[in-house]
């Protein structure tokens, strides 16, 4: 019995064949766009490749008007000259310890008040946001004398009586360096805003659950909020690491000093070794890059979360 | 009128300064202990200069070995600071009843803070102890007493290529600002800017600028300015007119450390400083090498050549008076001057000094003490720390933009005023 095939020939397809591995072709908008990135990525990145290649050249060749982008003869060197002209190694230590504590501190306590504030429901606790809103207005350098007088009658330290009196307080120390602004503002309203999000659903099961309000937060909540931590985080350790004139005023022994008032050296009222400077910037750049580098998905989450630029 | 972080911060330490001293030492006259008994305990210097490792060997171990020495039971321990910190680190050691034995600070800085009673009046007899030009004590001054004692010296002198001169046909150095100006313009061709008065310090350059025209900052007394008559609107209008004459272009100016527009030939003529030459030296040595390099005081109706540097005093409020003013005439000596203008290329303000090789070495310098009788002077009032803030941002306008001479000094006059009247 003959049979017969049913099945329709199949038309040959007018639509464009589908490129090898499934790939779509690239839209002229998004050309557009890569061209864009990649314009303003070269832009971000040309001063830190300056700075880099500087690090590398001779005086008389950064003098030089004739000079190529690259250095002519490599200068290692400049790197061993600038970490002999200040001791850096202290200075880099003491700005680690700083900018750990800060950024542990910061995360800790912050993350507390943020929750606590977007949680609880307590008496004032609007008032206390407001005031933590307003406590960002106030400008940094307004803050810095009260601060330090602060630092300077803490009563009971550095060979103060009860009132502050008779001694230096805090000043000098590593209390100094450390509890004055190691909570910022900043923080716990972004930890608020974070907390605010999260499903109250997760939070009536944990009590049902028969969890206390510390196990709440350090179990079920926080764990929800990592772009949050890893945000704050980096900003704490950034804006620590880069800290000058705070360390400068509360210290005067070069064992409490810190790396950025280290690069300082290089750059006096009758001129400016660009070449130390340039290496011994690159240096304190590294561990903010490594940094970035290890937690940017977080980084960039959070900031995508909270809205800010 | 620019809000800026130095301001705001002088603004409120001075404020809290002045009620934490209280009126007990505002008289201007020291209430520090006597320095007669003998030197010893321990005791703080605050310096902002001795940069670098270098600068703490130099300090630490060649000067103050010395002093160790010669005063075995003083311990001297050094809080280094940047001038760019050290108003902030007075300003808060002074609030917090905390100043430093010994304190380093720069020229005009002593009314202000011999006012408030923070520094100690020093013997007249120290000012005949080195063969000082009498001009260069005056910084140290205030209401005539003496309060520090100069340790290196900066000056502003106009640096020029003598090989620009040359291929121009310019034999001799301008004598006023009318030659200046017509040097400047015949020089600015093949791309080069004639004259460069930009790439230092404004105020610092506009004072010298007024000097040179004869005019004043201040009242002898500090209470008036009088930089707002003639001579300070010509001498802020001399620079929009080089502007207008294409000779000297804002946009052009070089950071401090950068090579130069001298140094690269960009520029013929420019408004610098004593330090130059080291920097020259490290960067452009075949300039030196070949005789390229040459200087003159600015001059119009007077020759004037603005005297900055830094000056050692003694706080009022040190416990150890004795120890803290033997190391104020240890750190004024010959010999330790002299290291530390070495270090930074600086002037020494001694005649003593004049005939070391530093000096003849470095011409900058060498030129510099030749003219200490030129030298004059920023600051003479009370309210100079808060004053000398204002003046750049006041200024800039009026030569980047549209604004007039007149109006530029005229605002920079009733600031001057106002910050008068707050002291």
């Amino acid at each position: 019995m003959a049979t017969v095939d049913t099945r329709k020939p199949v038309a040959p397809s007018t639509a464009k064949p589908r490129e090898r591995g499934g790939r779509r072709p690239v839209s002229p908008g998004r050309i557009a766009l890569y061209i864009t990135l990649s314009v303003i990525s070269l832009l971000m990145v040309v001063p830190f490749v300056w700075m880099v290649i500087t690090s590398l050249k001779s005086p008389v060749e950064i003098a030089s008007q004739d000079a190529g982008l690259l250095p002519s003869s490599w200068q290692f060197s400049n790197y061993v000259d600038a970490f002999e002209a200040a001791p850096f190694a202290t200075y880099a230590r003491n700005s680690f310890i700083i900018a750990i504590s800060h950024t542990v501190l910061n995360v800790l306590v912050a993350s507390m008040a943020g929750y606590a504030l977007a949680r609880i429901r307590f008496r004032g606790s609007e008032v206390i946001f407001y005031l933590f809103i307003a406590a960002l207005m106030i400008p940094t350098y307004t803050k810095v004398l009260p601060e330090f007088l602060i630092v300077r009658f803490m009563p009971l330290a550095g060979g103060n009586d009860i009132l502050g009196q008779g001694g230096s307080g805090w000043l000098d120390t590593w209390w100094a360096l450390i509890i004055p602004g190691a909570v910022t503002p900043f923080a716990v309203f972004l930890f608020r805003q974070f907390y605010l999000d999260l499903p109250v659903e997760l939070e009536e099961a944990a009590r049902l659950d028969g969890l206390g309000e510390f196990r709440i937060y350090a179990r079920i909540m926080t764990p929800q909020v990592k772009p949050a931590l890893t945000t704050v985080a980096l900003l704490t350790f950034e804006s620590s690491w880069n800290n000058f004139l705070w360390p400068l005023l509360v210290t005067r022994t070069d064992s409490l000093r810190v790396i950025q008032v280290g690069l300082s050296v290089f750059k006096t009222e009758n001129g400016t070794q660009w070449h130390f400077l340039m290496a011994g910037t690159t240096l304190a750049t590294l561990p903010m890059v490594l940094l970035f580098l290890i937690g940017q998905r977080y980084f960039v989450q959070g900031f995508a979360t909270a809205g800010l630029k | 009128m620019e809000l800026n972080r130095r301001s705001l911060l002088a603004a409120i330490g001075a404020g809290t300064a002045a009620a934490l001293t209280g009126c007990g030492t505002g008289t201007g006259t020291s209430a520090a202990g006597s320095a007669d008994g003998p030197a010893e305990g321990e005791i703080t210097l605050l310096t902002p200069i001795y940069e670098g490792a270098k600068g703490k060997k130099l300090l630490e171990g060649d000067i103050l070995g010395g002093f160790r020495k010669k005063y075995p039971d003083v311990k001297v321990n050094v809080d280094y600071t940047t001038y760019d910190q050290l108003n902030e680190k007075i300003t808060t050691g002074l609030a917090g009843g905390l100043l430093p034995d010994v304190l380093m600070m720069g020229v005009g800085w002593i009314p202000p803070f011999a006012a408030k009673g923070a520094i100690a009046e020093l013997p007249e007899k120290l000012a005949e102890t080195h063969d000082y030009e009498k001009r260069v004590l005056e910084p140290s001054r205030h209401d005539g007493k003496l309060y520090a004692l100069p340790v290196v010296l900066d000056t502003r002198i106009v640096v020029y290529r003598k090989d620009h001169f040359a291929e121009a046909g310019i034999r001799k150095t301008p004598a006023n600002w009318s030659e200046l100006r017509a040097v400047a313009k015949q020089l600015t061709t093949k791309g080069r800017v004639g004259f460069d008065p930009f790439s230092i310090n404004l105020r610092q350059c506009w004072e010298t600028f007024l000097f040179a025209n004869g005019g004043q900052l201040f009242s002898a007394d500090g209470k008036k300015p009088l930089f707002t008559d003639a001579r300070g609107v010509e001498s802020l209008q001399f620079f929009k007119d080089l502007v207008a004459d294409g000779s000297a272009d804002y946009s052009r100016k070089t950071d401090t450390g950068a090579p130069s527009n001298v140094q690269t030939g960009q520029g013929s003529m420019m408004m610098t400083t004593s330090a130059l030459w080291v920097q020259v030296k490290e960067q452009n040595p075949e300039l030196i090498e070949q005789d390229k390099l040459g200087a003159f005081v600015l001059a119009n109706r007077r020759p004037a050549m603005l005297q900055g540097g830094t000056l050692v005093s003694q706080s009022a409020s040190s416990k150890h008076p004795a120890a803290a003013r033997a190391l104020v005439e240890w750190l004024a000596t010959p010999e330790s001057i002299l290291g530390a203008a070495q270090q930074r290329g600086s002037v020494p303000g001694l005649r003593d000094l004049s005939d070391t090789p530093y000096v003849k070495e470095n011409q900058f310098v060498d030129l510099s003490l030749k003219n200490l009788q030129h030298a004059v002077s920023e600051g003479g009032t009370a309210a100079w720390m808060e004053i000398r803030e204002k003046i750049v941002p006041t200024l800039e306008p009026a030569i980047v933009g549209d604004q007039s001479a007149k109006d530029a000094i005229a605002e920079l006059g009733r600031l001057a005023e106002a910050a008068i009247g707050r002291m």
